[in-house]
């Protein structure tokens, strides 16, 4: 197992590519898919080749500066936006977005991200419109290690931590996967930012699907907090479940995981608990994802360091890592 | 129009750049990070990030935070440490077809010493940016804020650094600059750099604390930009005009238009720091601004503009 995964390294790494900067692309499709959640499409013919698990840095630009929401209180607070404000100027820093979807289908090269409007950026994202006009650097980072065709792959996202999942998934789609199971977990019903093939189910039992390209689908099971759809409870009870249940007839069982700090902690002692290789994909305040503002810092194994560890910057060796790499997921 | 046009060229201390824009120190790495991304053939200069005599991990994060019109960091002077800078960034920055600066942090006047007297032997690197302003680290002012301290490491640094320039970069966290500036002249430096960060602090009122792990930051970017343009103004004029010390100015420039205002204070040179986050290709399009804008005011060369603001 360790010198496949080694070898799969290898490969991404020679396969990845000089980001571009400032790259403007259009807007071609935007699809507010659940509350709080849309999906942002769109196209440019220069963006380089990437890999499900690496981001953009999207410049956003300010919508506050003219609305009264501005003074009001409360996180659940969202200001309401006229499309005045789609013009104010550019937020400062970029804001970090995974590719949720990857498509060239000989006449346009597609890309899309998945943002939840949490703040001034996001909230603009939220308020685009086919047609409009984004400004991309990427692709940046280094992303999942894509496991062996023979492989049972189970791809664990929670939250907004689910877009990259979705790109991971038509990829190893298109490179001939068939043993992938989906995992998704959210808040309530109406957070999941993906459509699943049925309509949620009420009763746990019944299983959604993941649409991939073609007639093609990945089975897939939904966790909810609440309660409210799919699986009552965490994501990490849902991946228990399903490894008591189905366990024994995964082959060499590899998790690709992201989400919020609390689960990704978790599902790294999951699938240490189950014997099985985990990559988990970081989340950290990013102010260049070129690697020169330090701030995206990890905690990494180092044995050749004095104190064990290092620094690693998760918009250069991560934002995905290898579970084992990773100072704060040890059991 | 390019970067290179022969009216850009410029004196910085002992050197000639190409034109007068480099990158600031801490926003650009050791030069490999922006390779493929900025070319630094159409570079006025690079400045590194801050090496110190041994290697430092740097801070806890959070280090960053977004503030209205800024950025405020705190990553404390993380970096690979004298020995490694030598055996692992200089060999790419000798492929590096721009001015490189360095720029030296310590905590002692020795820690000073033996790293600028190593990098002044190196070749490939033009000279030196002296950091003595910090605002990150516990005792990191502490030379920046005193005239007398900041003189007597200056001139212990000068006496072993004979051949690349010297400029020294002030922090604006202090009541008198021009004490400062007089104080680093006096000193032996060829050139200032004006300015570090702003201290500033940013408080997350959900958790009742601080958004920084180290509490307080640096503040840069546009917010800051007006601060630095007068506190160029101030020391060009009570300072360096009459002894002919460049300044190369810093603090929020994102286009030709604030890069031009710094020469208009008095800057000779300036740097981009923060919008290289953006943009790491904003040095060359702003040289090349500040070309059109010779050629719409009818300057013939870039350092006709040096503290031409009319009062």
């Amino acid at each position: 197992m360790v010198w496949s995964r080694k070898f799969i390294c290898t490969r991404m790494t020679a396969s990845r590519t000089t980001p571009i900067c400032s790259l403007p692309a259009r807007v071609t499709r935007v699809d507010h898919v659940c509350r709080e959640h849309v999906i942002v499409t769109a196209e440019s013919d220069q963006l380089p080749p990437s890999q499900p698990g690496q981001f953009l840095q999207l410049q956003c630009r300010d919508t506050l500066a003219t609305d009264p929401s501005i003074h009001a209180w409360g996180p659940q607070t969202w200001p309401r936006l006229n499309l005045l404000d789609q013009t104010g100027p550019p937020i400062l820093l970029r804001r970090p977005f995974s590719i949720a979807d990857r498509a060239d289908d000989g006449t346009a090269n597609r890309f899309s991200v998945i943002s939840r409007a949490i703040g001034p950026g996001t909230r603009w994202l939220d308020r685009l419109e086919a047609g409009m006009e984004l400004n991309v650097t990427g692709p940046l980072g280094r992303g999942y290690a894509l496991p062996d065709p023979d492989q049972t792959a189970l791809l664990v996202g929670g939250g907004v931590g689910i877009p990259p999942l979705l790109y991971l998934a038509r990829t190893l789609h298109e490179r001939g996967h068939r043993d992938v199971r989906v995992l998704f977990g959210v808040q309530t019903h109406d957070l999941l930012p993906v459509r699943l093939s049925d309509d949620l189910p009420t009763n746990g039992h019944a299983t959604p699907c993941l649409r991939l390209p073609g007639e093609a689908s990945f089975p897939a099971l939904v966790a909810t907090d609440d309660g409210s759809a799919g699986f009552a409870g965490r994501v990490t009870d849902a991946l228990r479940a399903l490894h008591a249940l189905e366990g024994d007839r995964w082959r060499r069982p590899v998790i690709c995981t992201c989400g919020p700090e609390p689960m990704l902690k978790a599902v790294a002692a999951a699938s240490r608990a189950m014997g099985s290789d985990c990559q988990v994909c970081l989340e950290r305040f990013m102010g260049c994802g070129l690697g020169t503002c330090l701030s995206c810092v990890v905690r990494v194994h180092a044995p050749d360091q004095e104190k064990g560890w290092r620094w690693a910057l998760s918009c250069q060796e991560g934002p995905v890592f290898e579970r084992d790499r990773v100072l704060d997921y040890d059991g | 129009m390019t970067a290179s046009d022969p009216r850009l060229q410029v004196r910085l201390g002992r050197r000639t750049l190409r034109n007068p824009v480099l990158t600031a120190s801490g926003t650009c790495g050791y030069g490999p990070e922006y390779d493929h991304l900025l070319d630094y053939g159409q570079l006025g200069g690079f400045t590194t990030k801050s090496v110190t005599r041994h290697e430092r991990p740097g801070n806890e994060p959070q280090r960053v935070a977004e503030v209205p019109g800024g950025l405020l960091n705190a990553i404390g002077l993380a970096n690979v440490g004298l020995e490694r800078f030598l055996a692992e960034k200089v060999p790419f920055i000798e492929t590096m077809p721009t001015e490189v600066l360095v720029n030296v942090a310590g905590y002692t006047i020795e820690d000073y010493v033996v790293v600028c007297e190593a990098v002044d032997r190196v070749e490939c690197l033009a000279g030196i940016e002296l950091n003595v302003s910090c605002p990150n680290v516990s005792d990191g002012l502490m030379f920046g804020t005193d005239p007398g301290l900041l003189k007597e490491v200056v001139s212990a640094v000068r006496a072993v650094v004979t051949r690349g320039t010297l400029l020294v970069k002030l922090s604006p966290n202090v009541t008198d600059i021009a004490s400062l500036a007089r104080a680093a002249v006096e000193g032996g430096a060829d050139g200032l750099s004006l300015i570090n960060t702003y201290v500033g602090l940013s408080i997350d009122v959900e958790r009742r604390r601080p958004v920084l792990a180290n509490v307080t930051g640096g503040l840069s970017g546009p917010a800051i930009l007006p601060l630095a343009l007068y506190n160029v103004h101030r020391v060009y004029r009570e300072v360096c005009a009459d002894r002919g010390i460049p300044i190369l100015g810093m603090g929020g420039i994102q286009n030709a238009r604030d890069a031009v205002a710094f020469l208009l204070a008095g800057a000779s040179a300036v740097a981009i720091g923060t919008a290289l986050f953006v943009d790491p290709t904003a040095p060359v399009k702003i040289a090349e601004g500040i070309a059109a804008y010779l050629d719409q005011h009818g300057f013939a060369s870039v350092s006709e503009l040096r503290g031409q603001l009319q009062l």
